[in-house]
C-alpha cells in the first residue's frame, strides 16, 4: 500500500468522519476564532464548547494557570445558552462542512434531557454529554463519579434524542471501567475520555490559590499517560467506540490513543499552543500509515501488541 | 491577525529584570497598531507550554522591526531573557483591539505603571505624527527606579513627562495616581490612556470617573489561546459577566469594565 493515500476515515456511532481528528470541547471556540490559522474543513469533526440551557457567565478570574507541561483551567462553562447557540453559533460552525458534535452540560437529569431534545436539530450530528466538568459545583462531575447516576443520565439523554450520544467520562474516579460500563449499558453510542484531572496551584508569596475557583481541570501533555492508560483499560471493557484525548500534541500521541483502543482522538490544549496542531496530526497519521503499510487507519484501533 | 516568524536581532537588559527585544518581523511591523499584542511561543517544548502575550512597544515598518519589553516574572520570561540573538520565535499577531485615538486636537494624558509602559510608548510614538496632533503629557510610575524601564523612550515622545517612584529613587516621590490627580487639577486632560498593575488602574479609573475624564485602559490577565476561544483571560465586565482581554481588549474604555470587581483583594 505504500505510495497510495491511506484511508483515514472512521465512523463513530454513525457519524462519518474523513479522519479521526476532532477538537476537544472548549478548545476551538465555535471554530471561527481559529479560521485565520487552520483549515477547519480538514477536520474529522468539531466539538462545541459546552452548551447549557441558560446562558452562563462563567467563573471569576483568574481562570487559567500554566503548570509543568500542562494547564489548569476553571472557565465555569461560560456560554450563551442553548437558544443563542442554535441561532448564532451553530450556523457559523456548519460553514466548515464537517460534523458538529454539541457538548451539553446540565444541573439535573431533566435539564440534560431537555437540552438533548433542544439540540436535536438540523446541523447537529451528535451529542457529547459532559458528565465530567470539574469546575462547577453540583454539575457534570457530580454525575460522572457515580455509576448509578451515570446510567440514569445516559438513559435519559438517549431517550430524548435520535442523535448519537457520546458520554464524556471523568478521570477523577477510582474505577473508570465501572463508569464506562454503566454508560454503555444505559445506551451510550460512544465514550469520550478523558476530561481534565482536578488540580490546584498555589501562589506561595501571596498564600492564595492561583485560580479564582481555587481548583481547576488539568490538561495538556502532563496528563497524557493517565489518559492513554484509561483508554486502554476502558477499550477492553466495552464494545462501543472510544474518542481518546488528553495531551495530544502530535500524531505520535494520537497513535498512542488509537493503538490503546480509541477509534478517534480529540486535540485540546495543543490548539492554544499551536493552532495548526490538528492539521499536523492528520498529516502525521497519513504518513505513519504509509510508512507502516497500513491502508486503513481503523486497522490500528486497539492494535497494541502485548506479549 | 495572522502568524509570523520573528527573529531576535537584539536583546538589551534595559533595567534590572527588564529586557528589550528587537525582533525582525516585517508582517507584524507593518500591521501592528498601538495597543495590540503578539502571542509568542517561548520554545518548541512542553514546559513552558502556553504562549506568552506581549504588548508591542514600537514598530519600524520600513526596517521590518518590532520591539517588545519583557519583565522576567516566571519561567517563560526567564527563558526569553537568556535567548541569544538569532533565536526564532513563532508569533500569533497582531492580536486584540488597540487604543482608540483622539478624534480632535486634544490634551491627552498617558499613565504608565512599570512594564505597562510598553503599549503607551507605541501610542506616544503614534501620536507624534497624528493629525490633528494632540498635546501629550505622561506620568510614569514604579516602586523604584528599576521599574522605570525605557523611560527615555517614553519621555522623548511626550510634550510633558513626570517620573514618580514610591521610594523616591527617581523622579518625584509617591504614586503615579497622586501625580495624575494633581495634574487633572492643574490642567484637566480630555482623555487618559493607562496601562499598569490592576491596583493602579482601579485608582486611575476612580479619579477619571470623578473628574469626568474619558479613560482607556490596557488590561492584563493570564491568557490561554489569545484568539478568543478558551475564555481564559476573562475580566469583569460592566453590567455583569466577563469580557476577554485577548479579543474585546486588551484596550477597553473605562465604562466597559466593572472596576469594583477588578479591585485586588
Amino acid at each position: 500500500m505504500t505510495g497510495s493515500s491511506p484511508d483515514l476515515s472512521v465512523e463513530i456511532a454513525g457519524i462519518r468522519m474523513k479522519n479521526p481528528v476532532m477538537s476537544a470541547s472548549g478548545t476551538l471556540g465555535y471554530g471561527t476564532e481559529y479560521e485565520p490559522y487552520l483549515d477547519l474543513s480538514a477536520l474529522g469533526a468539531m466539538v462545541t464548547k459546552a452548551v447549557t440551557l441558560e446562558p452562563r457567565e462563567g467563573n471569576r478570574p483568574p481562570r487559567v494557570r500554566e503548570t509543568p507541561a500542562g494547564m489548569l483551567n476553571a472557565i465555569g462553562l461560560q456560554n450563551p445558552g442553548a437558544e443563542a447557540f442554535i441561532e448564532e453559533k451553530l450556523p457559523e460552525m456548519r460553514r466548515f462542512g464537517v460534523p458538529v458534535i454539541a457538548n451539553i452540560s446540565g444541573r439535573s437529569i431533566e435539564e440534560f434531557a431537555t437540552l438533548a431534545e433542544m439540540l436535536s436539530v438540523e446541523g447537529v450530528d451528535g451529542l457529547e454529554v459532559n458528565i465530567s466538568c470539574p469546575n462547577v459545583e453540583e454539575e457534570g462531575m457530580y454525575f460522572g463519579v457515580d455509576c448509578e447516576l451515570t446510567g440514569e443520565l445516559t438513559a435519559a439523554v438517549v431517550a430524548a434524542t435520535e442523535l448519537p450520544v457520546i458520554v464524556k467520562l471523568s478521570p477523577n474516579v477510582t474505577d473508570i471501567c465501572a463508569i464506562a460500563r454503566a454508560a454503555t449499558e444505559a445506551g451510550a453510542d460512544a465514550l469520550s475520555l478523558v476530561n481534565t484531572l482536578v488540580g490546584m496551584s498555589i501562589d506561595v508569596e501571596a498564600r492564595r490559590p492561583h485560580l479564582g475557583n481555587i481548583t481547576g481541570g488539568l490538561s495538556g501533555p502532563a496528563i497524557r499517560p493517565v489518559a492513554v492508560r484509561m483508554v486502554w483499560e476502558v477499550a477492553r471493557e466495552v464494545d462501543i467506540p472510544i474518542i481518546g484525548m488528553g495531551g495530544i500534541m502530535a500524531a505520535g500521541h494520537a497513535l498512542e490513543f488509537i493503538l490503546a483502543g480509541a477509534t478517534a482522538v480529540a486535540v485540546g490544549t495543543a490548539n492554544f499552543v499551536e493552532p495548526a496542531t490538528m492539521q499536523q496530526v492528520i498529516d502525521g497519521l497519513a504518513s505513519y500509515c504509509r510508512r507502516h503499510g497500513v491502508s486503513r487507519i481503523t486497522e490500528l484501533v486497539g492494535a497494541l501488541e502485548i506479549d | 491577525m495572522a502568524r509570523a516568524v520573528a527573529i531576535l536581532k537584539r536583546r538589551e537588559n534595559v533595567a534590572p529584570g527588564h529586557y528589550l527585544l528587537e525582533l525582525s518581523c516585517p508582517e507584524i511591523a507593518r500591521s501592528a497598531e498601538p495597543g495590540q499584542f503578539v502571542h509568542l511561543r517561548v520554545g518548541d517544548g512542553t514546559d513552558p507550554l502556553l504562549r506568552r502575550p506581549f504588548s508591542v512597544m514600537l514598530t519600524r515598518p520600513s526596517a521590518g522591526e518590532v520591539q517588545v519589553l519583557v519583565r522576567t516574572v516566571g519561567r517563560g520570561t526567564e527563558l526569553i531573557a537568556d535567548h541569544e540573538v538569532g533565536t526564532r520565535y513563532d508569533l500569533l499577531g497582531p492580536l486584540g483591539h488597540g487604543w482608540r485615538l483622539p478624534e480632535a486636537t486634544e490634551n491627552v494624558m498617558l499613565v504608565a505603571g512599570g512594564v505597562g509602559v510598553a503599549p503607551l510608548i507605541f501610542l506616544a510614538d503614534h501620536l507624534r505624527t497624528a493629525e490633528p496632533k494632540p498635546y501629550v503629557r505622561a506620568i510614569f510610575g514604579g516602586a523604584t527606579e528599576d521599574a522605570l524601564a525605557c523611560w527615555t523612550e517614553f519621555a522623548s515622545r511626550c510634550e510633558e513627562f513626570t517620573a514618580v517612584t514610591e521610594d523616591g529613587t527617581a523622579g518625584e516621590t509617591g504614586m503615579a495616581t497622586d501625580v495624575l490627580a494633581s495634574e487633572i487639577e492643574r490642567d484637566r486632560p480630555d482623555r487618559v490612556y493607562a496601562c499598569g498593575p490592576d491596583a493602579m488602574l482601579v485608582v486611575v479609573a476612580g479619579i477619571c470617573r470623578q473628574a469626568e475624564v474619558a479613560m482607556q485602559a490596557s488590561m492584563e490577565q493570564w491568557m490561554g489561546c489569545g484568539v478568543g476561544a478558551c475564555l481564559g483571560c476573562a475580566i469583569p465586565a460592566a453590567g455583569g459577566g466577563y469580557v476577554r482581554v485577548c479579543t474585546e481588549g486588551p484596550v477597553f474604555a473605562a465604562e466597559e469594565i466593572d472596576w469594583e470587581r477588578m479591585t485586588p483583594r
